[in-house]
């Protein structure tokens, strides 16, 4: 809930009581009952440059303030209270509910729960986390940005060797067994 | 000496099932939270004991109680994954809020996974996936007011709301849903209010 509370200045608090007094006195002529004479223009000036420079602000001011204000008696505002079992009614509709899932399995491969169009989010940390060493090594190896090889990568594992498909590759070694996801060519 | 006084004074009523848990001398004395902490009603409720049962009574499932506080969230956005979870079992309940994307849901996992070990650990609860959701409830925490700045100088009040989980855990199956109110059932029951209808104050 936000409140918007004014930091009374004091131009503006001398605006609001000009200009409600001319709402007063332009919106309820009737309630007077004719005491305020009919409006005719009282001096009739032509031309801009009659008009001194010193009033400018204050007319614009005025010209705008009565917009705003009239615009606020213009504004949707709610009429009544809405009662909580108006509220209750509205904030516990079956579409405002949250919805139950049914596409949930199990992950054949470790067991967890994952979504049907998802991969498994277990598995996934598992290949991201050896992505990341492999990364490593591969950055030890070359040593900066830039010296990327023109040729194939083959990563190897414990007790393996480059096969004959491996000829022209660059070779990563990583410090333990195949994992059993990782199959090799 | 005090202490062997006061357990020699309490050692009929059995304390270490009124204990909180946490205390590292559970029979040094009879309170061990602080005063300024107070125990909530629903953290009480898991302390009662009920008279063993009779041989042939059924066997009484086993209820647990377990709640969390002063969570960083809005108990009316809260409400709605109490709601979803009510009536599942365990299982069930932490496959959905696994998968959902409120930042409540992680806290309400977090929640039942400790009372499902509370559970097996204390309660006499032999199978973990046994259990299922009898109630779940959410209520409001401690509030704080604090200032929002707006621009040209205005300045909102906002409120921080924090809220608390509930839940109550008993074991065995979820109980069946119950089925949709149809038009016969209502036809039904107004049948049977018309027949109800007696004379009064007549002989």
């Amino acid at each position: 809930v936000v409140i918007l509370v004014r930091s009374p200045l004091p131009r503006l608090r001398a605006l609001l009581q000009r200009c409600w007094g001319q709402l007063e006195r332009g919106l309820w002529p009737s309630v007077l009952g004719g005491q305020s004479p009919p409006w005719g223009p009282v001096l009739a000036v032509q031309g801009p440059a009659l008009v001194p420079q010193g009033i400018n602000d204050a007319r614009e001011s005025s010209a705008e303030a009565p917009s705003l204000l009239e615009s606020v008696l213009w504004m949707a505002a709610p009429k009544q209270r809405r009662t909580i079992e108006v509220n209750r009614s509205r904030r516990r509709h079956p579409s405002k509910l949250i919805e139950m899932k049914r596409n949930i399995d199990v992950c054949p491969e470790c067991g967890n729960l994952k979504q049907k169009h998802v991969l498994c989010g277990y598995c996934y940390a598992k290949v991201k986390e050896e992505t990341r060493l492999i990364r490593m090594e591969i950055h030890k190896k070359e040593g900066g940005p830039f010296n990327a090889p023109t040729v194939e990568t083959v990563v190897l594992y414990e007790g393996e060797k480059p096969t004959e498909k491996d000829a022209g590759k660059r070779i990563i070694e990583r410090a333990r067994k195949r994992p059993s996801w990782f199959v090799q060519n | 000496s005090g202490a062997a006084w006061a357990r020699g004074l309490l050692s009929w009523a059995r304390p270490e099932r009124w204990l909180a848990s946490g205390s590292l001398f559970p029979l040094s004395c009879i309170h061990t939270s602080t005063s300024l902490q107070k125990i909530g009603k629903w953290e009480k409720k898991n302390r009662i004991v009920y008279p063993p049962q009779l041989p042939g009574e059924p066997r009484r499932p086993a209820e647990i109680y377990h709640c969390r506080r002063e969570i960083k969230y809005s108990k009316d956005k809260m409400w709605y994954l109490a709601k979803l979870i009510k009536g599942m079992s365990i299982d069930q309940a932490l496959a959905q809020l696994e998968f959902s994307d409120k930042k409540g849901a992680k806290v309400i996992k977090e929640v039942l996974l400790e009372a499902q070990e509370m559970a097996v650990r204390k309660h006499n609860v032999e199978f973990k996936s046994n259990l299922h959701i009898a109630e779940s409830l959410t209520g409001r925490g401690r509030y704080v007011k604090r200032v929002r700045c707006h621009g040209k100088g205005m300045f909102g009040i906002m409120k921080i709301s924090r809220c608390h989980y509930f839940v109550k855990l008993v074991e065995g199956p979820p109980p069946p849903p119950e089925p949709p109110r149809t038009g016969f059932d209502q036809a039904k029951e107004y049948v049977q209010q018309l027949r109800n209808r007696t004379l009064v104050h007549t002989l």
